[in-house]
């Protein structure tokens, strides 16, 4: 049977909603030997949904460092001879999946969108492409969230990491929160999205953010908005920016360039608004406003507040 | 301060994408630098400004079509010379083979710092900088919004879910830019006059094995229905509709 290590990651109390996911993908594809890495996360640890849960608890492992967690895990895959080493597609799994890979030897897919035992389908250009795979060689994955439903948490056995943790000279000094409270637009279940239709960035705070924070959705933007310096790049959605697929993707104000829709069309519903019937954004749209943002966001603001 | 830039040659963003029979038709693509490592070419001329240094451009690949023009351009921003690693057969799909080679010939500048974007344009690994970190023995940052001067030490942001993790790292390192990181300046006259003398070295180099996955089928996405335009009195009207679709179609509400 092939070995596989689940690299999870906590998020509070408990796992990322992602993690657990690609919990579940790992089941279909062996034994699965579930990895938790950092500092006083022995306890979030238990709820991962593996069989067996390696647990490597240090002071030295508070902040994720790309040449220390990558050690950590070629040292689990080598004593449980494991053949797969899938992550969540994260900042931090992306970042590092390439490097264990390269470490390991071994085949590298990042951001995939589908991955079970009849192969792995990724995408390029923004996702206006999909290329699918299928590896024979031992592989390591990163595995875009929303793409698969959570594997539930048992307990199964329990070990700790007792291997070598190497010295490193990154030095994490802080974490600087931005945005506290708001949403992470990849892993967003609603995204709301604001283009130049807005016509100034006080319009982004005044209209966009509010609606966002009441539909419990993240805040997205088109290139045309990052360009002109009204909203930092983490808000992009494109193909020079993130590329998401929530369950619904609002875009006002947005003219629909192709490549912002690279970006967004994985989306299981789109909804725009926008004043010209013309745009390219109605071509891909499930629910189309013609009109006038400015009168319909405030609308559909305080009928959302009083559902 | 020695800095090496690696450049990747991606799909101009205008190209059309074609499938024919599963294989992804590339015989009419125009290439151009893709954009995130432009934001690495101007953040190293900015260094180099600070404490002088030489910034090298280093680019793997194919043999058979030109970008000097392109390159030059970057020359004209302020880097000092270019190599270009031309290889018959290159494909930007495989990191592992591509940051073999390129680690080689980074080896040998004896750079401070490597640069390079976070990802290309085109395939979206994010996978040769730490690659090529991994190759070269050195740390890497990646997805970094900021990197400073600090004496002889280096502090990067990073970009992590819902905030930046700050880092400071002695050199040599390996960093790869995300977008805020710079804005790239529009070269003068002068300087794009002056790029045209500058070292511009053509290097044929050998495939080498690598541990990539190979793509063995392309598809377009499914295309979406879409074109519905919801119709209703006003802008009250519209919204209803709105509405009562996200609940009872999508159940998003």
């Amino acid at each position: 049977m092939t070995s596989v290590v689940l690299v999870g990651e906590v998020d509070g109390d408990g796992i990322k909603d992602v993690s657990q996911q690609v919990a579940g993908v790992a089941a279909g594809m062996g034994d699965v030997i579930g990895l938790i890495i950092g500092k006083d996360v022995s306890k979030a640890a238990m709820k991962l949904a593996a069989g067996k849960v390696v647990i490597a608890d240090d002071e030295a492992l508070e902040y994720y460092d790309p040449g220390r967690y990558a050690a950590i895990i070629s040292q689990v895959v080598a004593k449980n001879n494991a053949t797969k080493v899938l992550m969540g597609a994260t900042t931090m799994g992306k970042d590092l999946g390439p490097r264990v890979a390269a470490e390991l030897g071994w085949g590298y897919l990042g951001d995939c969108l589908e991955a079970n035992n009849e192969g792995f389908v990724r995408p390029n250009f923004a996702g206006k492409v999909l290329a699918k795979s299928k590896p024979d060689g031992p592989l390591v994955a990163s595995i875009r969230n929303n793409a698969y439903p959570a594997g539930e948490s048992w307990s199964g056995s329990v070990e700790n990491f007792t291997g070598d943790i190497p010295d490193s000279t990154l030095n994490t000094t802080s974490i600087e929160k931005i945005g506290a409270g708001t949403i992470e637009l990849t892993e967003a279940n609603i995204v709301v999205s604001g283009g130049r239709g807005l016509e100034n960035p006080e319009n982004y705070e005044k209209l966009i953010r509010p609606l966002a924070a009441t539909m419990r959705a993240a805040a997205g933007a088109s290139r045309a908005i990052v360009d002109a310096g009204w909203v930092p790049h983490s808000h992009q959605v494109g193909q020079t920016g993130k590329t998401v697929t929530p369950d619904l993707y609002l875009a006002i104000g947005i003219s629909g360039a192709i490549q912002h829709l690279g970006g967004m069309s994985g989306s299981k519903f789109i909804a725009a608004i926008n004043k010209d019937p013309e745009a390219p954004i109605f071509k891909v749209a499930d629910y189309g406003i013609v009109g006038d943002l400015f009168e319909i966001v405030p609308v559909l603001k305080t009928k959302l507040e009083n559902q | 301060m020695n800095i090496a830039v690696l450049i990747k040659m991606v799909p101009d963003t205008e190209s059309r994408l074609e499938i024919v029979d599963g294989s992804l038709k590339e015989d009419g693509f125009k290439y151009m630098v893709n954009p995130y490592d432009e934001f690495a070419v101007e953040q190293a001329v900015q260094f180099k400004e600070i404490v002088g240094g030489k910034v090298t451009l280093v680019s793997l690949f194919s043999d058979n079509t030109s970008i000097d023009t392109d390159l030059r351009k970057m020359l004209a921003i302020g880097a000092d010379e270019t190599i270009v690693l031309r290889q018959q057969g290159y494909r930007g799909d495989r990191p592992s083979a591509n940051a073999r080679i390129l680690s080689e010939t980074v080896k040998k500048l004896n750079a401070d710092v490597v640069i390079c974007g976070v990802q290309g344009i085109d395939y979206y690994q994010a996978a040769t900088g730490p690659m090529v970190a991994h190759f070269l023995g050195i740390p890497h940052v990646s997805g970094v919004t900021n990197l400073e001067l600090n004496g002889d030490k280096l502090t990067a942001s990073r970009q992590i879910e819902g905030g930046l993790q700050i880092i400071e790292t002695p050199t040599p390192i390996l960093i790869t830019a995300q977008k805020d990181m710079t804005k790239v300046r529009f070269p003068a006259l002068k300087d794009i006059m002056m790029s045209k003398r500058k070292p511009f070295d053509n290097r044929d180099v050998d495939t080498k094995e690598g541990s990539d996955v190979l793509t063995t089928e392309c598809s377009l996405p499914p295309a979406r229905g879409g074109g519905v335009i919801l119709e209703g009195d006003g802008p009250e009207g519209k919204v209803d509709k709105l509405i009562e679709k996200l609940k009872m179609e999508a159940k998003v509400l």
